[in-house]
């Protein structure tokens, strides 16, 4: 059983969060480094590069890396603070197992004992209710090399069809879509296309605050006289210098791009020999949109219809332009719907594939692209190939030498898998770089779900919220101890170089995950020695496929500052632009730029549909969540970052005055907000800068103060992206934080 | 000794917030923790404004010419220096006179410091840490001809009003080319938001 | 009136029209540094000087200083007015002393000029030491030699007698 083995002031009083500093002054020359390596930033998908001080086997700082053509430099608080992770008292040492006797919950035993542990549990539950009742769930801020591995252990080791990651809750909305309409998921343009664009069209990212470096490039393109359109339903740090804002309402992003289309046509703003010569299916777009006039979209977007003019303007009229996405328009029951809709203003518009004219979504996590093209999807194999695909299926198999009728079929989206745990369908898990309890919706329901498991082991470097219900805890590496690749935002493949060794019994993850494959009796094609031996068999597996790695190396990586996916051979440079006109790719053989066998793209029909929880008299609120700048994803890491707690220590509920006065509640006031699904314990700010019909939560925080505690787990039907941008609460004043929190420091819990 | 054709300049307008700067500068080893330069929050219930007060390096140095212990010096390429310990007492002179609010008092230490433009770095040559990771580069370290093709939209200046008196600093502030000779920081004192206004339609009042 | 492209000094006039004070303290440090050069000579004559004239005075004062008479037997408390861990002022020959009662039970006294710099030196019995607050110089409580800081020789002790039910002081041991 998964219960925690202690109360959470114990745990937290053993395993964190705590937080670590930066030690004092040194003028000894213990100050100085005795090697510096080159590298990224281990956050988020700009995976800015970065050099670390090393002294010894410590990371004692860090020195800013000019010569990295992305972020040249630059870097976001979370990047000038991550090294503050080594050396962590939090840091797992050894490997734990639970024993509610032991102070904190978790006793220390031997490494060998654990993977010893962990492959006997795993036997048994797949000896007495078949190889899917053990669940795999990876996550995409590891290498590709690891997140290639995931899911080669779980295919062709476990041989589960239940495996799925993180990512699930990050980029699948943009990848159906991307999908649909180009054939390839993958950003469309380089990032410094933007600067020769005279549009940038932002549409739900707060690139300020998790994209930071992406602020230069849109500051350089206002510098060469762009204009900025900001879709926001609230004012962000790069919102407040936009040309255009437009507060639209959460969940009514697909009417709004239709009403913009119903301008762009209505005016003759198209490229009509582009959308002729390179697309598909324009006519029943435009016929679906018809129906979104100027009125109409102001009416269900709650954008006023001079603003929806003027940005159908600007953007129709347009000669080069640059529109980008994130998460705002993804997190919703009809995410892919949303990001259907912002490509088929783009098709329209005839600007992409060239110079100046780009796409992208901004992707969330470090490795968010990579980790998303090798095999650790429900329905995916490496280079982005489909599981369900015969050819696919052979060629796949033919490189792990196994029989393509070993390899499990099609499973179901992480949200799905905690759906079957809770049904008593999967009864073992093994998780890695993922942390449900604080990062899926409706989180009481993935407690529930984790408290049922038979067994549950963990790989992680601290202990967080969810390792709390593990049986068996592995202890894995951190970023800079381990070597590979990852793919950045761009689309770019570049090299994580390895800085320190993981202390104490803690190793690399690809180790741990061959140790249990040997513990398993089936460790052939787990034998790996070094992460350049799995990128070596990655690169194979990935031939032929949509994501071909296999003309990319180490050496051209390092030579190339990076190599843009796909990379057919190794004479070939890769790919910087995607779509380029005469350009070849894999599936249209030089038809056409698009990644279909005719080469043309595909326009859509954006289907609008109110978000799945609308506000009503119980819940007449809307809530929106998101992010704060010092902060990443579950706050695993930044939590225990003593600056970055420093600079947000709480999570701070974002309401307008007028909302506020109507509920009777001031600028620093304790309030609960409470959905349907549960109850949030938070201190209110009082803003202009979001909408009075809207309230916001950054989402990194655990417990009572989880805005996850109120999200609703509707998805997506073809992504199965959870519902995160839109639910409904209801907000009340508060006496104070709640029980359980009041003892707490605000990283805790 | 920091070239002499180095500039920083400074654009609050780019500025998100975010304190990389901030964090940067407290990686030095002379003041690790502590950081030299810190953010202005200009008003969070109004708007996400935020800006970065890095020392202006003033051609006339209030700070260190209301300073009773003679602790703040300039070095010969007119960076100002902070104040060094054996001399600071601690008084806030130089705290409460600076125009532009940089210096801080650290009653930890008994010390007042404030920003000496990274001197460490600049004098042998490397840009400063605030500048080098700012992501919106709000803070811009380089020669002047850089600084001139990447801001067509914007000029440097080094002169400021307040009330009577006219600073004259060695970092400048970037504001736009058809603008006053000088920024003229009390007649802005009273000035809110610019930008344009918008109803939004709120359905159902009764929230 | 045209300003001035630099604002070099508060109130507009040149650096040669500015008062003394401002050459003397300048904010510039290379000029900082010439001044003390300059006047570095001048200063360590001067100094060296009122060193060699101090040293002279010091070996008169102490030539003259032998011929004092030594102090006497003085009578300083009462036997039981210390208990073991206490202390007590008291003056002898003119100058300043601590009388101990160790935790022991022992009766120990010192002359309490610190033979540092002279500083006023406090009992710390809980530690078995006396402390000089000034450079943070120990000394050790039962026999007053030094143990830390800068202090190289020993407080000198005085010598103690139990007469009666008193504690009285009979002597002084010369320290060199």
């Amino acid at each position: 059983m998964s219960t925690v083995p202690a109360g959470l002031p114990e745990l937290i009083s053993e395993h964190g969060p705590h937080l670590a500093h930066r030690t004092g002054a040194r003028t000894s020359s213990e100050a100085e480094p005795e090697r510096l390596v080159d590298t990224h930033c281990c956050f988020c998908g700009q995976q800015c590069g970065m050099t670390l001080k090393v002294r010894g086997n410590r990371v004692i700082g860090l020195e800013p890396r000019y010569d990295f053509p992305f972020n040249r430099g630059m870097l976001c608080p979370k990047g000038v603070n991550r090294y503050l992770q080594g050396g962590h008292p939090d840091r797992l040492l050894t490997a734990l197992v639970r024993d509610p006797s032991h102070t904190g919950g978790f006793a220390p035993i031997a490494y060998e004992d654990a993977v010893r542990r962990t492959a006997e549990a795993i036997r048994r539950i797949q000896d007495e209710h078949g190889p899917d009742a053990f669940a795999v769930l990876s996550g995409a801020s590891l290498t590709t090399e690891k997140t290639y591995l995931m899911g080669k252990f779980a295919r062709v080791c476990l041989r589960t069809a239940n495996l799925d990651y993180n990512g699930r809750l990050c980029m699948v909305s943009a990848a159906a879509g991307n999908k649909k309409a180009f054939g390839v998921d993958r950003a469309a343009n380089p990032w410094r296309d933007i600067p020769e664009a005279e549009v940038v069209w932002i549409s739900g990212a707060n690139v300020a605050e998790c994209a930071p470096i992406t602020t230069d490039y849109v500051w350089q393109a206002r510098e060469n006289g762009a204009r900025v359109i900001v879709v926001d339903p609230r004012i962000t740090p790069l919102a407040r210098t936009c040309d255009l804002f437009l507060p639209v309402k959460p969940g009514r992003d697909a009417a709004l791009f239709n009403g913009v289309l119903h301008l762009m046509i209505e005016n003759g703003w198209l490229d009509r020999e582009f959308i002729e010569e390179h697309t598909v299916g324009f006519d029943e777009v435009a016929a679906s949109v018809r129906e979104w006039a100027p009125a109409r979209t102001a009416e269900v977007t709650g954008v006023p219809e001079p603003l929806i003019r003027t940005a159908a303007e600007w953007w129709g009229q347009a000669k080069t332009s640059f529109l980008m996405h994130a998460r705002g328009i993804e997190h919703h029951s009809h995410g892919v719907q949303n990001v259907l809709g912002a490509i088929n203003i783009v098709l329209a518009s005839g600007r992409i594939g060239r110079e100046g004219c780009g796409y992208g979504t901004i992707t969330g996590q470090g490795n968010g692209q990579g980790g998303r093209e090798h095999g650790q999807k429900c329905d995916q194999l490496p280079g982005a190939r489909d599981i369900d695909n015969p050819e696919h299926r052979a060629a796949v198999a033919a490189v792990w030498g196994v029989d393509p009728d070993e390899l499990p079929g099609k499973g179901v989206d992480a949200y799905e898998i905690f759906r079957k745990i809770d049904r008593g369908e999967i009864r073992g898990l093994l998780s890695i770089c993922f942390n449900p309890k604080v990062s899926l919706p409706d989180n009481a329901f993935v407690t529930r779900a984790l408290e049922k498991l038979d067994f549950y082991v963990v790989i992680d470097f601290f202990l967080s919220e969810t390792a709390h219900h593990a049986d068996v805890v592995l202890p894995g590496s951190l970023h800079e101890e381990d070597e590979g690749t990852v793919t950045q935002v761009e689309g770019r493949v570049i090299k994580i170089n390895r800085a320190v060794d993981p202390p104490g019994d803690a190793r690399q993850d690809w180790r741990i995950v061959q140790d249990l494959a040997a513990a398993l009796g089936r460790p052939r094609g787990f034998t790996f020695d070094s992460p350049r031996e799995i990128f070596d068999e990655l690169r194979r597996a990935s031939k032929g496929g949509i994501a071909d790695y296999s003309g990319i190396t180490y050496e051209k990586i390092e030579r190339q500052k990076g190599v843009f996916w796909p990379c057919y051979d190794e004479d070939h440079p890769g790919t910087e632009r995607l779509f380029e006109p005469g350009s070849w790719n894999p599936v249209a053989k030089g038809a056409g730029p698009f990644w279909f066998p005719d080469g043309k793209a595909r326009f859509n029909v954006a289907a609008h549909a109110p978000p799945a929880e609308e506000v009503d008299e119980e819940y007449p609120v809307i809530l929106t969540t998101g992010r704060v700048v010092s902060h990443f994803l579950s706050g695993t890491q930044t939590r225990r970052i003593g600056p970055l707690v420093d600079q947000y220590p709480e999570p701070r509920l974002e309401i307008h005055p007028h909302l506020a006065d109507h509920l009777g509640i001031a600028d620093g006031d304790w309030v609960i907000a409470e959905s349907r699904r549960g109850a949030c314990s938070l201190r209110a700010q009082v803003v202009t800068t979001i909408r009075p019909d809207t309230v916001f939560i950054p989402y990194h925080w655990p417990g009572r103060r989880s805005a996850n505690q109120l999200t609703v787990s509707a998805q997506d039907p073809i992504s199965k992206i959870p519902e995160y941008k839109v639910c409904a609460v209801r907000v009340r004043k508060a006496e104070g934080p709640a029980e359980e929190i009041a003892g707490l420091e605000p990283q805790q819990g | 000794m920091v070239p002499d054709n180095a500039v920083f300049a400074v654009d609050p307008s780019r500025c998100i917030g975010c304190e990389a700067c901030v964090h940067a500068c407290a990686e030095c080893d002379t003041h690790r923790g502590h950081s030299l330069i810190h953010l202005e929050v200009v008003d969070r219930s109004r708007s996400t404004q935020t800006a970065p007060m890095v020392c202006m390096h003033c051609d006339s140095p209030t700070c260190a010419e209301v300073c009773p212990a003679d602790a703040i010096k300039r070095t010969a390429d007119g960076v100002v220096q902070t104040a060094r310990k054996p001399r600071c007492i601690a008084c806030s002179n130089c705290v409460l006179a600076c125009p532009f609010g940089v210096p801080k008092m650290k009653t930890e230490f008994d010390l007042m410091m404030k920003c000496d433009m990274c001197y460490d770095r600049t004098s042998v040559g490397k840009k400063p840490m605030c500048a080098s990771v700012c992501p919106s580069q709000a803070l811009y370290y380089g020669t002047l001809e850089e600084l001139e093709r990447l801001r067509p939209r914007s000029r440097p200046t080094h002169r400021f009003r307040f009330g009577e008196q006219v600073i004259t600093t060695k970092v400048a502030m970037m504001v736009p080319p058809d603008g006053p000779e000088h920024v003229d920081v009390a007649a802005a004192l009273g000035a809110g938001p610019t930008g344009r206004r918008e109803s939004l339609p709120i359905v159902g009042q009764d929230v | 009136m045209s300003e001035p492209t630099r604002v070099e000094t508060p109130d507009l006039r040149p650096p040669e029209a500015q008062p003394r004070w401002r050459r003397d303290f300048p904010i510039d440090w290379p000029e900082d540094h010439l001044v003390a050069r300059r006047d570095f000579t001048k200063f360590l004559v001067l100094t060296s000087f009122a060193f060699v004239a101090g040293q002279l005075w010091i070996g008169v004062k102490s030539l003259l200083g032998r011929r004092a008479p030594a102090p006497g037997a003085e009578r300083i408390a009462r036997l039981d007015r210390l208990a073991p861990g206490e202390a007590m002022q008291f003056a002898y020959g003119g100058e300043d002393a601590l009388l101990m009662r160790l935790p022991g039970g022992e009766l120990v006294a010192y002359s309490s000029k610190c033979t540092h710099l002279a500083c006023a030196v406090v009992p710390d019995l809980e530690r078995g030491r006396i402390a000089c607050p000034c450079h943070h110089g120990y000394f050790d409580a039962a026999s007053g030699r030094p143990i830390a800081g800068p202090p190289n020789r020993p407080l000198p002790r005085i010598v103690l007698e139990t007469r009666g039910g008193w504690v009285w002081a009979v002597g002084r041991e010369v320290s060199t």
